[in-house]
């Protein structure tokens, strides 16, 4: 088994009378990109806050790299780089004064250029915060988190505000630093961007987790469909529910693909009986699909 | 800890503001010892310099301001998650802000001596001596000195309740406008503060009256409204500014972001 960096366990949390995080546990590995999904209010940045130190929490615990980590115990945090809700950005600092305050004195001045260099800052570094546009601010919420090389970088919603050329550097970056070994434990509502950098998912709805799986296994779990647009798609419909393919209720023809379900069957099969066949598209569900589809049947009830 | 009031120090620096409130300060003192030159009916000359051209009354506003916002800022600019999530204990963010606005303060109150100083020497220079009597047999640099000490310990009072408000309003409106009204306060009511002490005489411990400390401290008959000795006062002022500080560490400590 590889190292774990992140380890919670059952973690419990409570605002007033209201249980946000229940019996939470899950762990990160070393060097992965780790999804943190589920719906708005679910608890994602609770969790985010509550393994950065910033929370108390009634029981449970949290490792980071071996050490524990709660308001009172901080020593972990060293490792750690995060970004959390929105970018705390002083408007009096420009940007490079930002990476300086907060770079530790093994940061080097190379280091945080190059942090600058990656993130394509250049032109205003050196501006005065308070003229950065929403984007800019969320750039440099990124720099903060990565400027120290962190062994271990969380990021809540880092796309937020982020033109597609900067969400394609950014996905560069964290793919390049995840290969270098960093772990990153990203939250997103941008599903189609999140499925194209992480290694593992875990889902939580309403303050449990209700999923933790690898990518690999959440696509190979996933249904395949097979949706045809033919002269007859009633007549089709009946054609194939009597061969015994599996039908999916859309009002176009919609067959489930299976091991066995082969192509030139089908194509002969509606061909004898005088079908033609206008279109043929192959559907994988993607995360988005995936994920819908998980939260509406998770058992997860409102208590 | 070092690192910590480095940063602190730093973000004060690069804070426009902070320059500006220097240079504003030693205007309004040039203003003010002037005005004692060409009026000295209305601004005595001994007394502007004993009361350091106003510049203490400054000190006090620009200090309230300088630690609400040192606080509130983090809050309002949401900085404060990447202040604690670092490898910091929480009390040493917040001890580390502290001694970034002791240091302020005592800058302020050396700025304000040391151009007292070159103000009257440019201004009166022949005019009177230092060393001169001013009242109740202090001369006039050892009265300058003592209220200085006395404004200091006030000060502290005053600024250790606005750093606890602005710990807990997260807002620099209201810790700002609680500590000048606590501070200007004290002249518009303690007439009324020192009849209801001679009623109850417990009164006497209550902070207000600790403010009256710089006067007690240059002049030792204000003890018969006080009711308390310098002593008592400067203890009484030291003992109110740790706890509000140990309230304001509390809160602090517990708050989640």
């Amino acid at each position: 088994m590889a190292d774990t960096i992140l380890n919670v366990e059952h973690l419990n949390k409570s605002f007033g009378s209201k249980h946000v995080l229940k019996d939470v546990s899950f762990s990160v590995q070393s060097g992965h990109i780790v999804g943190l999904v589920g719906p708005n209010g679910a608890g994602k940045s609770t969790i985010m806050k509550a393994v950065l130190g910033l929370f108390n929490y009634a029981s449970g615990t949290i490792t980071i790299d071996g050490d524990p980590v709660s308001p009172t115990s901080h020593k972990a945090m060293d490792k750690v780089g995060a970004l959390i809700e929105y970018p705390g950005i002083y408007p009096f600092l420009s940007g490079m004064q930002h990476l300086k305050l907060f770079a530790k004195e093994s940061t080097t001045q190379d280091q945080i250029d190059e942090t600058v260099d990656r993130m394509k800052m250049t032109g205003y570094i050196n501006q005065k915060a308070k003229s950065y546009s929403l984007g800019m601010k969320q750039k440099l919420g990124i720099a903060l988190a990565l400027v120290n090389r962190p062994k271990f970088v969380i990021l809540d919603e880092p796309m937020n505000g982020l033109d597609p050329q900067a969400n394609k550097d950014l996905r560069t970056l964290i793919l390049d630093l995840a290969k270098q070994g960093t772990t990153f434990l990203i939250s997103s509502h941008i599903l189609s961007e999140l499925e194209k950098l992480i290694d593992d998912l875990v889902v939580i709805d309403k303050g449990q987790i209700v999923y933790t799986q690898s990518m690999a296994a959440l696509e190979n779990g996933g249904k395949k469909l097979l949706v045809l647009k033919t002269s007859d798609d009633a007549k089709a419909k009946d054609v194939l529910s009597q061969n015994g393919y599996e039908l999916n209720d859309a009002d176009n023809v919609n067959i489930t693909e299976k091991a066995d379900t082969k192509m030139a069957d089908i194509i002969k099969l509606l061909s004898d009986n005088g079908i033609d066949i206008d279109d043929v598209q192959h559907i994988h569900s993607d995360l988005e699909t995936s994920l819908l589809e998980l939260l509406k049947n998770d058992k997860v009830k409102e208590s | 800890m070092v690192t910590l009031v480095k940063q602190e120090m730093y973000k004060l620096l690069h804070k426009k503001s902070t320059p500006a409130v220097s240079v504003v300060l030693l205007i309004i003192m040039t203003i003010f010892g002037v005005l004692s030159k060409t009026n000295p009916k209305y601004w005595g000359p001994k007394d502007m310099f004993v009361s350091m051209y106003t510049g203490e009354n400054w000190v006090v506003l620009f200090m309230i301001a300088a630690c609400s916002s040192i606080i509130a800022m983090e809050f309002q600019y949401g900085t404060i998650k990447e202040l604690l999530y670092r490898k910091y204990y929480r009390g040493e963010i917040l001890v580390s802000k502290w001694i970034t606005m002791l240091v302020y303060s005592i800058y302020f109150f050396v700025l304000t001596f040391v151009y007292s100083l070159i103000l009257k020497v440019i201004l009166y220079n022949s005019k009177f001596k230092l060393s001169d009597t001013y009242a109740n047999n202090h001369s006039i640099v050892e009265t300058q000195v003592l209220g200085m000490v006395g404004a200091f310990l006030s000060v502290w009072l005053i600024l250790s309740l606005v750093l606890l408000l602005a710990n807990v309003f997260k807002s620099t409106a209201a810790a700002i406008s609680i500590g000048i009204i606590g501070y200007f306060a004290l002249s518009m009511v303690s007439g009324l503060m020192f009849v209801l002490m001679q009623k109850w005489d417990w009164l006497k411990w209550n902070p207000l009256n600790m403010m009256n400390l710089p006067s007690q401290i240059v002049d030792n008959s204000y003890h018969k409204m006080t009711l308390l000795s310098t002593p008592e006062m400067v203890w009484g002022s030291l003992i109110y500014t740790a706890i509000f500080m140990a309230i304001s560490y509390v809160v602090f400590k517990r708050r989640s972001v």
